[in-house]
Protein backbone atom coordinates (compact mmCIF):
# COMPACT_ATOMS: atom_id res chain seq x y z
CA UNK A 1 0.00 0.00 0.00
CA UNK A 2 2.38 2.43 1.38
CA UNK A 3 6.10 2.23 1.36
CA UNK A 4 8.47 4.94 2.30
CA UNK A 5 12.70 5.16 1.54
CA UNK A 6 15.20 7.00 3.61
CA UNK A 7 12.94 10.06 3.88
CA UNK A 8 15.09 13.17 4.36
CA UNK A 9 12.77 16.34 5.27
CA UNK A 10 12.83 19.29 7.20
CA UNK A 11 12.66 23.21 7.07
CA UNK A 12 15.39 25.69 5.24
CA UNK A 13 18.73 24.72 7.23
CA UNK A 14 16.91 22.54 9.84
CA UNK A 15 16.70 18.77 9.19
CA UNK A 16 14.19 17.43 10.67
CA UNK A 17 13.75 13.87 9.22
CA UNK A 18 16.71 11.63 8.90
CA UNK A 19 16.36 8.60 6.41
CA UNK A 20 13.11 7.44 7.75
CA UNK A 21 11.71 4.05 6.22
CA UNK A 22 8.51 2.61 6.70
CA UNK A 23 5.75 0.92 5.24
CA UNK A 24 2.29 -0.39 5.62
CA UNK A 25 0.14 -3.18 4.19
CA UNK A 26 -3.33 -3.11 2.40
CA UNK A 27 -6.03 -2.88 5.03
CA UNK A 28 -3.30 -2.10 7.48
CA UNK A 29 -4.00 0.43 10.51
CA UNK A 30 -0.24 1.91 11.61
CA UNK A 31 0.71 3.97 14.39
CA UNK A 32 3.40 6.67 14.36
CA UNK A 33 4.37 7.76 18.11
CA UNK A 34 6.50 10.07 19.46
CA UNK A 35 6.83 12.77 21.55
CA UNK A 36 6.39 16.52 20.93
CA UNK A 37 8.42 18.26 17.95
CA UNK A 38 9.78 14.39 17.17
CA UNK A 39 8.86 14.85 13.63
CA UNK A 40 5.62 13.31 13.76
CA UNK A 41 3.76 15.95 11.91
CA UNK A 42 6.62 17.01 9.29
CA UNK A 43 6.55 12.86 8.16
CA UNK A 44 2.70 13.04 7.46
CA UNK A 45 3.26 16.68 5.65
CA UNK A 46 6.11 15.17 3.39
CA UNK A 47 4.02 12.10 2.46
CA UNK A 48 1.30 14.33 1.46
CA UNK A 49 3.45 16.76 -0.36
CA UNK A 50 2.98 19.81 1.21
CA UNK A 51 6.64 19.59 2.15
CA UNK A 52 8.75 18.72 -0.28
CA UNK A 53 11.68 15.89 1.05
CA UNK A 54 15.13 16.47 0.46
CA UNK A 55 15.84 13.01 -0.64
CA UNK A 56 14.06 9.54 -0.37
CA UNK A 57 10.69 7.91 -2.31
CA UNK A 58 7.43 7.86 -1.15
CA UNK A 59 5.47 4.87 -3.13
CA UNK A 60 1.64 4.11 -3.29
CA UNK A 61 0.55 0.64 -4.68
CA UNK A 62 4.36 0.74 -6.38
CA UNK A 63 4.20 4.26 -7.93
CA UNK A 64 6.09 6.91 -6.77
CA UNK A 65 4.47 9.99 -5.59
CA UNK A 66 7.48 12.06 -3.95
CA UNK A 67 6.97 14.43 -6.38
CA UNK A 68 2.96 14.49 -6.77
CA UNK A 69 1.42 17.77 -5.83
CA UNK A 70 -0.66 17.32 -2.66
CA UNK A 71 -3.77 18.20 -4.69
CA UNK A 72 -3.65 15.28 -6.42
CA UNK A 73 -2.99 12.49 -3.50
CA UNK A 74 -6.71 11.79 -4.22
CA UNK A 75 -5.94 10.27 -7.09
CA UNK A 76 -3.89 7.68 -5.59
CA UNK A 77 -6.63 6.95 -3.63
CA UNK A 78 -4.47 8.78 0.13
CA UNK A 79 -5.96 11.59 1.90
CA UNK A 80 -4.93 13.40 4.55
CA UNK A 81 -6.62 14.92 8.00
CA UNK A 82 -3.91 17.70 9.17
CA UNK A 83 -3.02 18.21 12.52
CA UNK A 84 -5.81 21.14 13.73
CA UNK A 85 -8.28 19.58 11.49
CA UNK A 86 -7.93 23.10 8.59
CA UNK A 87 -11.47 22.87 8.05
CA UNK A 88 -12.76 25.93 6.20
CA UNK A 89 -14.51 27.62 8.87
CA UNK A 90 -16.51 30.37 7.53
CA UNK A 91 -18.23 28.02 4.85
CA UNK A 92 -20.75 25.60 6.12
CA UNK A 93 -20.09 21.61 6.46
CA UNK A 94 -22.14 21.02 3.44
CA UNK A 95 -20.13 23.34 1.21
CA UNK A 96 -16.67 21.94 3.01
CA UNK A 97 -17.47 17.82 2.40
CA UNK A 98 -19.15 19.31 -1.10
CA UNK A 99 -15.42 19.97 -1.74
CA UNK A 100 -14.35 16.79 -1.57
CA UNK A 101 -17.32 14.99 -2.84
CA UNK A 102 -16.83 17.17 -6.11
CA UNK A 103 -12.78 16.19 -6.00
CA UNK A 104 -13.91 12.64 -5.31
CA UNK A 105 -15.81 12.20 -8.45
CA UNK A 106 -15.11 9.72 -11.32
CA UNK A 107 -13.02 7.86 -8.72
CA UNK A 108 -14.02 4.45 -7.95
CA UNK A 109 -16.98 5.18 -5.35
CA UNK A 110 -16.61 3.91 -1.24
CA UNK A 111 -18.03 6.93 0.67
CA UNK A 112 -21.48 8.71 -0.61
CA UNK A 113 -23.51 10.88 1.20
CA UNK A 114 -25.73 8.12 2.97
CA UNK A 115 -22.26 6.38 4.30
CA UNK A 116 -21.20 9.73 5.82
CA UNK A 117 -24.36 10.35 7.42
CA UNK A 118 -24.19 6.96 9.01
CA UNK A 119 -20.94 7.22 10.25
CA UNK A 120 -21.40 10.67 11.68
CA UNK A 121 -25.41 11.35 12.08
CA UNK A 122 -24.22 14.70 13.67
CA UNK A 123 -23.49 15.73 10.56
CA UNK A 124 -26.57 15.09 9.11
CA UNK A 125 -28.34 17.67 11.59
CA UNK A 126 -25.56 20.32 11.21
CA UNK A 127 -25.10 20.43 7.19
CA UNK A 128 -25.97 24.07 7.09
CA UNK A 129 -24.08 25.21 10.12
CA UNK A 130 -20.69 27.34 9.42
CA UNK A 131 -17.93 25.01 10.46
CA UNK A 132 -16.48 27.53 12.98
CA UNK A 133 -20.03 27.02 15.35
CA UNK A 134 -19.50 23.29 15.54
CA UNK A 135 -17.17 22.19 18.91
CA UNK A 136 -14.04 20.55 18.73
CA UNK A 137 -15.04 16.89 18.21
CA UNK A 138 -17.86 17.75 15.38
CA UNK A 139 -15.19 19.44 13.64
CA UNK A 140 -13.01 16.11 13.75
CA UNK A 141 -16.08 14.66 12.46
CA UNK A 142 -16.50 17.20 9.11
CA UNK A 143 -12.83 16.79 8.70
CA UNK A 144 -12.33 12.29 8.83
CA UNK A 145 -15.91 13.20 6.69
CA UNK A 146 -13.99 15.52 4.41
CA UNK A 147 -11.02 12.84 3.75
CA UNK A 148 -13.65 9.72 3.13
CA UNK A 149 -15.27 11.99 0.30
CA UNK A 150 -12.02 11.81 -1.27
CA UNK A 151 -12.34 7.90 -1.75
CA UNK A 152 -9.41 6.99 -0.26
CA UNK A 153 -7.77 3.36 0.24
CA UNK A 154 -5.45 5.07 2.68
CA UNK A 155 -6.00 7.57 5.99
CA UNK A 156 -3.49 9.64 6.82
CA UNK A 157 -4.36 11.28 10.43
CA UNK A 158 -2.19 13.51 12.06
CA UNK A 159 -3.22 13.89 16.05
CA UNK A 160 -7.37 13.35 15.58
CA UNK A 161 -7.60 13.31 19.17
CA UNK A 162 -5.36 16.24 20.40
CA UNK A 163 -7.78 18.45 22.76
CA UNK A 164 -10.95 16.56 22.62
CA UNK A 165 -12.98 15.15 25.55
CA UNK A 166 -12.77 11.26 26.65
CA UNK A 167 -16.12 10.46 25.22
CA UNK A 168 -15.92 12.02 21.87
CA UNK A 169 -12.73 10.61 21.49
CA UNK A 170 -13.96 6.92 21.84
CA UNK A 171 -16.43 7.95 19.05
CA UNK A 172 -14.03 9.00 16.72
CA UNK A 173 -11.99 6.01 17.65
CA UNK A 174 -15.52 3.75 16.93
CA UNK A 175 -15.76 5.03 13.39
CA UNK A 176 -12.31 4.33 12.79
CA UNK A 177 -12.71 1.15 13.55
CA UNK A 178 -15.81 1.09 11.75
CA UNK A 179 -13.53 2.27 8.68
CA UNK A 180 -10.70 -1.08 9.12
CA UNK A 181 -13.91 -2.77 8.85
CA UNK A 182 -14.25 -1.42 5.31
CA UNK A 183 -11.11 -2.01 4.49
CA UNK A 184 -9.48 0.87 4.84
CA UNK A 185 -5.38 1.18 5.63
CA UNK A 186 -5.21 3.82 8.37
CA UNK A 187 -1.53 5.91 9.01
CA UNK A 188 -2.49 7.29 12.48
CA UNK A 189 0.04 9.73 14.08
CA UNK A 190 -0.25 10.18 17.57
CA UNK A 191 0.97 10.88 20.94
CA UNK A 192 -1.13 9.26 23.02
CA UNK A 193 -0.29 5.95 23.26
CA UNK A 194 -3.18 4.29 24.60
CA UNK A 195 -5.48 5.44 21.56
CA UNK A 196 -2.86 4.07 19.29
CA UNK A 197 -2.61 1.12 20.98
CA UNK A 198 -6.06 0.48 20.51
CA UNK A 199 -7.05 0.75 17.31
CA UNK A 200 -3.66 0.29 15.51
CA UNK A 201 -2.24 -3.17 14.33
CA UNK A 202 1.69 -2.05 14.78
CA UNK A 203 3.18 1.00 15.27
CA UNK A 204 7.04 2.84 14.58
CA UNK A 205 8.11 4.99 17.23
CA UNK A 206 9.86 8.07 15.98
CA UNK A 207 12.11 10.32 18.14
CA UNK A 208 14.25 13.06 17.05
CA UNK A 209 13.25 12.70 13.76
CA UNK A 210 14.27 8.96 13.50
CA UNK A 211 12.51 5.58 13.91
CA UNK A 212 14.12 4.25 16.88
CA UNK A 213 11.82 1.46 17.62
CA UNK A 214 9.44 -0.83 15.84
CA UNK A 215 6.47 -2.56 18.00
CA UNK A 216 5.54 -5.79 15.84
CA UNK A 217 1.91 -6.52 15.60
CA UNK A 218 0.81 -8.36 19.34
CA UNK A 219 3.55 -5.95 20.82
CA UNK A 220 1.69 -2.82 22.31
CA UNK A 221 1.19 -4.62 25.49
CA UNK A 222 4.92 -5.65 26.39
CA UNK A 223 5.81 -1.74 25.37
CA UNK A 224 3.09 0.08 26.42
CA UNK A 225 4.33 -2.33 30.16
CA UNK A 226 8.18 -1.12 29.46
CA UNK A 227 8.19 1.83 31.51
CA UNK A 228 11.68 2.52 30.47
CA UNK A 229 11.11 2.10 26.88
CA UNK A 230 7.61 4.34 27.07
CA UNK A 231 9.45 6.90 29.04
CA UNK A 232 12.82 6.71 26.58
CA UNK A 233 10.93 7.45 23.53
CA UNK A 234 7.65 9.19 24.45
CA UNK A 235 9.19 11.45 27.27
CA UNK A 236 6.18 10.54 29.49
CA UNK B 1 -28.28 74.89 -1.74
CA UNK B 2 -31.26 73.51 -3.37
CA UNK B 3 -32.88 69.97 -2.93
CA UNK B 4 -32.20 69.13 -6.81
CA UNK B 5 -28.73 70.43 -6.12
CA UNK B 6 -27.94 67.26 -3.72
CA UNK B 7 -30.31 65.17 -5.46
CA UNK B 8 -27.96 65.59 -8.47
CA UNK B 9 -25.41 65.39 -6.38
CA UNK B 10 -26.01 61.84 -5.15
CA UNK B 11 -26.61 60.27 -8.63
CA UNK B 12 -23.64 61.20 -8.84
CA UNK B 13 -22.27 59.80 -6.02
CA UNK B 14 -23.73 56.84 -6.58
CA UNK B 15 -22.53 56.24 -10.19
CA UNK B 16 -19.23 57.05 -9.08
CA UNK B 17 -19.34 54.93 -6.21
CA UNK B 18 -20.54 51.86 -8.38
CA UNK B 19 -17.57 52.12 -10.05
CA UNK B 20 -15.35 53.16 -6.99
CA UNK B 21 -17.59 49.24 -5.75
CA UNK B 22 -16.09 47.28 -9.05
CA UNK B 23 -12.03 48.48 -8.34
CA UNK B 24 -12.28 47.88 -4.80
CA UNK B 25 -14.38 44.37 -5.26
CA UNK B 26 -11.21 43.21 -7.52
CA UNK B 27 -8.96 44.53 -5.20
CA UNK B 28 -10.57 42.48 -2.81
CA UNK B 29 -10.78 39.27 -4.44
CA UNK B 30 -6.95 39.55 -5.24
CA UNK B 31 -6.49 40.34 -2.07
CA UNK B 32 -8.33 37.80 -0.35
CA UNK B 33 -6.71 35.13 -2.78
CA UNK B 34 -3.52 36.33 -2.52
CA UNK B 35 -2.74 38.44 -0.07
CA UNK B 36 -1.30 40.65 -2.61
CA UNK B 37 -2.42 44.55 -2.47
CA UNK B 38 -2.62 45.02 -6.11
CA UNK B 39 -1.37 49.02 -6.75
CA UNK B 40 -1.44 48.17 -10.01
CA UNK B 41 -5.16 47.34 -10.16
CA UNK B 42 -6.53 50.65 -11.64
CA UNK B 43 -3.75 49.94 -14.86
CA UNK B 44 -6.66 46.81 -15.68
CA UNK B 45 -9.19 50.00 -15.87
CA UNK B 46 -6.81 52.27 -17.99
CA UNK B 47 -5.84 49.06 -20.58
CA UNK B 48 -9.07 47.83 -20.95
CA UNK B 49 -10.43 51.29 -21.69
CA UNK B 50 -8.01 51.97 -23.42
CA UNK B 51 -7.91 48.96 -25.45
CA UNK B 52 -11.65 49.43 -26.22
CA UNK B 53 -10.87 53.08 -27.58
CA UNK B 54 -8.77 51.53 -29.84
CA UNK B 55 -10.15 48.89 -31.47
CA UNK B 56 -13.16 50.96 -32.01
CA UNK B 57 -11.52 54.19 -33.31
CA UNK B 58 -8.02 52.63 -35.43
CA UNK B 59 -9.49 49.63 -36.03
CA UNK B 60 -13.24 50.61 -36.91
CA UNK B 61 -14.47 47.40 -35.28
CA UNK B 62 -17.85 48.01 -33.99
CA UNK B 63 -18.48 48.79 -30.34
CA UNK B 64 -19.71 45.65 -28.95
CA UNK B 65 -16.59 44.18 -30.21
CA UNK B 66 -14.33 46.63 -28.64
CA UNK B 67 -15.80 46.31 -25.52
CA UNK B 68 -15.47 42.56 -25.78
CA UNK B 69 -11.61 43.21 -26.86
CA UNK B 70 -11.20 45.23 -24.05
CA UNK B 71 -12.60 42.98 -21.10
CA UNK B 72 -10.28 39.94 -22.38
CA UNK B 73 -7.19 42.39 -21.24
CA UNK B 74 -7.90 42.30 -17.90
CA UNK B 75 -8.15 38.91 -17.20
CA UNK B 76 -5.34 38.25 -19.58
CA UNK B 77 -2.74 40.99 -18.09
CA UNK B 78 -3.87 39.29 -14.42
CA UNK B 79 -2.94 36.10 -15.18
CA UNK B 80 0.48 37.08 -17.00
CA UNK B 81 1.22 38.98 -13.99
CA UNK B 82 -0.05 35.86 -11.18
CA UNK B 83 1.96 33.64 -13.30
CA UNK B 84 4.83 34.98 -14.71
CA UNK B 85 5.76 37.31 -11.38
CA UNK B 86 3.69 36.28 -8.18
CA UNK B 87 3.47 33.04 -8.16
CA UNK B 88 7.71 32.32 -8.57
CA UNK B 89 8.10 34.84 -5.69
CA UNK B 90 5.50 32.78 -3.66
CA UNK B 91 8.09 29.81 -4.39
CA UNK B 92 11.10 32.49 -3.07
CA UNK B 93 8.60 32.97 -0.03
CA UNK B 94 8.51 36.87 -0.41
CA UNK B 95 7.27 38.95 1.91
CA UNK B 96 3.69 41.20 2.14
CA UNK B 97 6.16 43.81 1.32
CA UNK B 98 8.05 42.53 -1.76
CA UNK B 99 4.80 41.93 -3.07
CA UNK B 100 3.70 45.73 -2.42
CA UNK B 101 7.07 46.88 -4.45
CA UNK B 102 6.16 44.69 -7.45
CA UNK B 103 2.85 45.90 -7.79
CA UNK B 104 3.93 49.72 -7.40
CA UNK B 105 6.73 49.00 -9.86
CA UNK B 106 4.06 47.44 -12.46
CA UNK B 107 1.91 50.34 -12.17
CA UNK B 108 4.23 52.93 -13.32
CA UNK B 109 4.90 50.33 -16.18
CA UNK B 110 1.98 49.97 -17.26
CA UNK B 111 1.26 53.75 -16.78
CA UNK B 112 5.04 54.86 -18.98
CA UNK B 113 3.75 52.04 -21.66
CA UNK B 114 0.30 53.90 -21.84
CA UNK B 115 2.07 56.91 -22.44
CA UNK B 116 4.83 55.69 -24.63
CA UNK B 117 2.23 54.19 -26.73
CA UNK B 118 -0.73 56.25 -26.93
CA UNK B 119 0.78 59.62 -25.83
CA UNK B 120 -0.86 62.10 -23.32
CA UNK B 121 -4.32 62.47 -24.59
CA UNK B 122 -7.04 62.05 -22.91
CA UNK B 123 -9.69 59.73 -24.42
CA UNK B 124 -13.73 59.25 -24.29
CA UNK B 125 -15.78 56.36 -25.54
CA UNK B 126 -19.30 56.40 -26.48
CA UNK B 127 -21.56 56.63 -24.12
CA UNK B 128 -24.20 53.46 -23.88
CA UNK B 129 -27.73 54.93 -24.65
CA UNK B 130 -25.48 57.80 -26.60
CA UNK B 131 -26.54 61.05 -25.12
CA UNK B 132 -29.93 60.43 -24.35
CA UNK B 133 -30.66 62.33 -20.78
CA UNK B 134 -33.58 61.63 -18.17
CA UNK B 135 -34.62 64.41 -16.38
CA UNK B 136 -36.74 63.76 -12.58
CA UNK B 137 -37.28 66.22 -10.59
CA UNK B 138 -35.12 69.19 -11.79
CA UNK B 139 -32.30 66.18 -12.00
CA UNK B 140 -30.60 65.24 -15.44
CA UNK B 141 -29.47 61.72 -15.28
CA UNK B 142 -27.46 60.63 -18.15
CA UNK B 143 -28.63 57.46 -19.75
CA UNK B 144 -25.41 56.23 -19.74
CA UNK B 145 -25.14 56.19 -15.85
CA UNK B 146 -27.71 54.09 -15.87
CA UNK B 147 -26.63 51.27 -17.61
CA UNK B 148 -23.73 52.25 -15.69
CA UNK B 149 -25.63 51.22 -12.40
CA UNK B 150 -27.32 48.44 -13.73
CA UNK B 151 -24.47 46.72 -14.96
CA UNK B 152 -22.72 47.21 -11.72
CA UNK B 153 -25.56 45.74 -9.79
CA UNK B 154 -25.59 42.71 -12.25
CA UNK B 155 -21.53 42.14 -11.77
CA UNK B 156 -21.99 42.15 -7.90
CA UNK B 157 -24.70 40.02 -7.67
CA UNK B 158 -23.43 37.70 -9.87
CA UNK B 159 -20.12 37.39 -8.45
CA UNK B 160 -22.28 36.59 -4.92
CA UNK B 161 -23.93 33.80 -6.86
CA UNK B 162 -20.31 32.48 -8.46
CA UNK B 163 -18.60 32.43 -4.50
CA UNK B 164 -21.59 31.13 -3.27
CA UNK B 165 -22.69 28.64 -5.54
CA UNK B 166 -20.61 27.70 -8.11
CA UNK B 167 -18.34 24.56 -7.14
CA UNK B 168 -15.41 26.60 -8.35
CA UNK B 169 -16.40 30.11 -6.39
CA UNK B 170 -16.19 27.52 -3.35
CA UNK B 171 -12.72 26.52 -4.32
CA UNK B 172 -11.54 29.61 -4.21
CA UNK B 173 -13.32 30.50 -0.80
CA UNK B 174 -11.44 27.33 0.30
CA UNK B 175 -8.26 28.00 -0.69
CA UNK B 176 -8.33 31.43 0.91
CA UNK B 177 -9.35 30.41 4.40
CA UNK B 178 -6.94 27.70 4.79
CA UNK B 179 -4.33 26.38 1.60
CA UNK B 180 -2.82 23.47 3.31
CA UNK B 181 -6.52 22.61 4.04
CA UNK B 182 -7.34 23.11 0.18
CA UNK B 183 -4.79 21.59 -1.32
CA UNK B 184 -5.49 18.22 1.23
CA UNK B 185 -8.95 18.84 -0.60
CA UNK B 186 -7.97 18.28 -3.92
CA UNK B 187 -7.61 21.76 -4.58
CA UNK B 188 -5.01 23.15 -6.88
CA UNK B 189 -4.35 26.18 -4.83
CA UNK B 190 -2.02 27.90 -7.26
CA UNK B 191 -4.64 27.65 -10.06
CA UNK B 192 -7.29 29.16 -7.77
CA UNK B 193 -4.57 32.16 -6.92
CA UNK B 194 -3.89 32.70 -11.15
CA UNK B 195 -8.48 32.64 -11.09
CA UNK B 196 -8.19 35.43 -8.54
CA UNK B 197 -5.89 37.46 -10.61
CA UNK B 198 -7.79 36.45 -13.75
CA UNK B 199 -11.53 37.78 -12.10
CA UNK B 200 -9.49 40.82 -10.54
CA UNK B 201 -8.52 41.84 -14.04
CA UNK B 202 -12.00 41.25 -15.15
CA UNK B 203 -13.72 43.43 -12.80
CA UNK B 204 -10.79 46.06 -13.67
CA UNK B 205 -11.67 46.36 -17.03
CA UNK B 206 -15.12 46.75 -16.28
CA UNK B 207 -14.91 49.67 -14.54
CA UNK B 208 -12.96 51.12 -16.82
CA UNK B 209 -14.74 50.60 -20.04
CA UNK B 210 -17.97 51.72 -17.96
CA UNK B 211 -16.63 55.23 -16.40
CA UNK B 212 -14.77 56.15 -20.42
CA UNK B 213 -17.52 57.25 -21.42
CA UNK B 214 -18.22 59.53 -18.48
CA UNK B 215 -14.62 60.74 -17.71
CA UNK B 216 -11.48 60.97 -20.18
CA UNK B 217 -9.13 58.35 -19.30
CA UNK B 218 -5.08 58.88 -19.87
CA UNK B 219 -1.95 57.42 -19.03
CA UNK B 220 -2.29 59.15 -15.71
CA UNK B 221 -6.10 57.86 -14.52
CA UNK B 222 -4.95 54.52 -13.56
CA UNK B 223 -3.39 55.43 -9.47
CA UNK B 224 -6.65 57.42 -8.97
CA UNK B 225 -8.58 54.84 -9.62
CA UNK B 226 -6.70 52.28 -7.46
CA UNK B 227 -6.81 54.45 -4.64
CA UNK B 228 -10.49 55.19 -4.43
CA UNK B 229 -10.72 50.81 -4.97
CA UNK B 230 -8.70 50.66 -2.31
CA UNK B 231 -9.83 53.09 -0.38
CA UNK B 232 -13.42 51.39 -1.25
CA UNK B 233 -12.02 47.99 -0.36
CA UNK B 234 -11.23 48.90 3.49
CA UNK B 235 -14.16 50.57 3.98
CA UNK B 236 -15.62 47.34 3.16
CA UNK B 237 -13.25 45.21 5.35
CA UNK B 238 -11.01 44.31 2.31
CA UNK B 239 -11.27 40.70 2.87
CA UNK B 240 -15.23 40.89 1.71
CA UNK B 241 -15.54 41.98 -2.02
CA UNK B 242 -19.04 42.34 -1.80
CA UNK B 243 -18.11 44.94 1.69
CA UNK B 244 -16.45 46.83 -1.26
CA UNK B 245 -19.63 47.61 -2.62
CA UNK B 246 -21.07 48.82 0.74
CA UNK B 247 -17.74 50.94 1.00
CA UNK B 248 -17.71 52.15 -2.86
CA UNK B 249 -20.77 53.14 -2.48
CA UNK B 250 -20.37 55.35 0.76
CA UNK B 251 -16.92 57.56 -0.61
CA UNK B 252 -19.00 57.83 -4.31
CA UNK B 253 -21.77 59.60 -1.68
CA UNK B 254 -19.14 61.29 0.97
CA UNK B 255 -17.32 62.47 -2.31
CA UNK B 256 -20.39 64.07 -4.11
CA UNK B 257 -21.98 65.95 -0.87
CA UNK B 258 -18.51 67.65 -0.22
CA UNK B 259 -18.67 69.20 -3.48
CA UNK B 260 -21.98 70.40 -3.58
CA UNK B 261 -21.35 71.25 0.34
CA UNK B 262 -18.24 72.56 0.64
CA UNK B 263 -15.93 72.73 -2.47
CA UNK B 264 -14.20 70.77 -5.47
CA UNK B 265 -11.13 71.95 -4.27
CA UNK B 266 -11.63 70.08 -0.91
CA UNK B 267 -13.28 67.11 -2.21
CA UNK B 268 -10.08 64.73 -1.56
CA UNK B 269 -9.16 66.53 1.66
CA UNK B 270 -12.48 66.00 3.26
CA UNK B 271 -13.48 62.53 1.34
CA UNK B 272 -10.22 60.76 2.74
CA UNK B 273 -10.25 62.46 6.11
CA UNK B 274 -13.79 61.20 6.72
CA UNK B 275 -12.45 57.78 5.18
CA UNK B 276 -9.58 58.01 8.09
CA UNK B 277 -12.04 58.61 11.00
CA UNK B 278 -14.20 55.92 9.58
CA UNK B 279 -11.52 53.07 9.86
CA UNK B 280 -10.30 54.24 13.14
CA UNK B 281 -13.46 53.60 14.66
CA UNK B 282 -14.20 50.91 12.75
CA UNK B 283 -11.11 49.16 12.11
CA UNK B 284 -12.70 45.68 10.65
CA UNK B 285 -14.89 48.00 7.74
CA UNK B 286 -18.25 49.06 8.16
CA UNK B 287 -20.12 45.93 7.62
CA UNK B 288 -17.43 44.88 10.44
CA UNK B 289 -16.36 41.23 11.27
CA UNK B 290 -18.58 38.38 10.89
CA UNK B 291 -19.92 38.27 7.40
CA UNK B 292 -18.61 35.58 5.34
CA UNK B 293 -15.76 36.46 2.63
CA UNK B 294 -17.24 36.61 -0.76
CA UNK B 295 -21.20 35.84 0.25
N1 LIG C 1 7.28 25.34 9.80
C1 LIG C 1 8.39 25.01 10.50
N2 LIG C 1 9.53 25.70 10.32
C2 LIG C 1 10.65 25.37 11.02
N3 LIG C 1 10.73 24.37 11.90
C3 LIG C 1 9.62 23.64 12.12
C4 LIG C 1 8.40 23.92 11.43
N4 LIG C 1 7.46 23.03 11.84
C5 LIG C 1 8.08 22.24 12.75
N5 LIG C 1 9.37 22.60 12.91
C6 LIG C 1 10.34 21.93 13.78
O1 LIG C 1 10.48 20.59 13.35
C7 LIG C 1 10.57 19.72 14.46
C8 LIG C 1 9.51 18.64 14.33
O2 LIG C 1 8.23 19.25 14.40
P1 LIG C 1 6.91 18.44 14.14
O3 LIG C 1 5.80 19.42 14.11
O4 LIG C 1 7.09 17.57 12.96
O5 LIG C 1 6.82 17.55 15.45
P2 LIG C 1 5.61 16.66 15.98
O6 LIG C 1 6.19 15.34 16.28
O7 LIG C 1 4.47 16.70 15.06
O8 LIG C 1 5.26 17.39 17.33
P3 LIG C 1 3.83 17.57 18.06
O9 LIG C 1 3.61 16.36 18.87
O10 LIG C 1 4.04 18.79 18.90
O11 LIG C 1 2.79 17.78 17.01
C9 LIG C 1 10.43 20.57 15.69
O12 LIG C 1 11.73 20.80 16.20
C10 LIG C 1 9.83 21.86 15.20
O13 LIG C 1 10.30 22.95 15.96
MG1 LIG D 1 2.53 17.32 15.19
Amino acid sequence: MLEIHSLVSGYGALTVLHDVSLSIGDREAVAIVGANGAGKTTLVRTICGLLRARSGRVLKNGVDISQTPTHDMADHRIAVVLENRRLFGELTVRENLLLAERRGRGARKVFDWADIYALFPMIEERLETPVNLLSGGQQQMVAIARALLLQPNLLIMDEPSTGLAPKVVKDILNVIKELRGRGMALLLVEQNVGIASAITDRAYVLALGRIEHEIQPGAWDTFLKDERLVKAYLGS
Amino acid sequence: MTLSLILQALQAGITNGFIYALVGMGLAVIFRGSRVINVMHGEFSVVGAMTTVLVLTAAKYPYWFAIIAGLLTGPAIGALIELTLVRPMIRQQATEDQFVLLTIGLERAIAASVLFFIGRDGHLLPAFGGDHVFIVFDVVIREHSLWLIAIAIIVVIALREFFRRTTLGLALTAASIDADGAATTGINVARMRTLTFVLGGLLGAIAGILITPLIAVDYTTGLPITLKGIAAAVLGGFTNPLGAVVGGLTLGIIESLVIVGVSSGYKDVLTFSILIAIMIFMPHGILGRGGRGGG
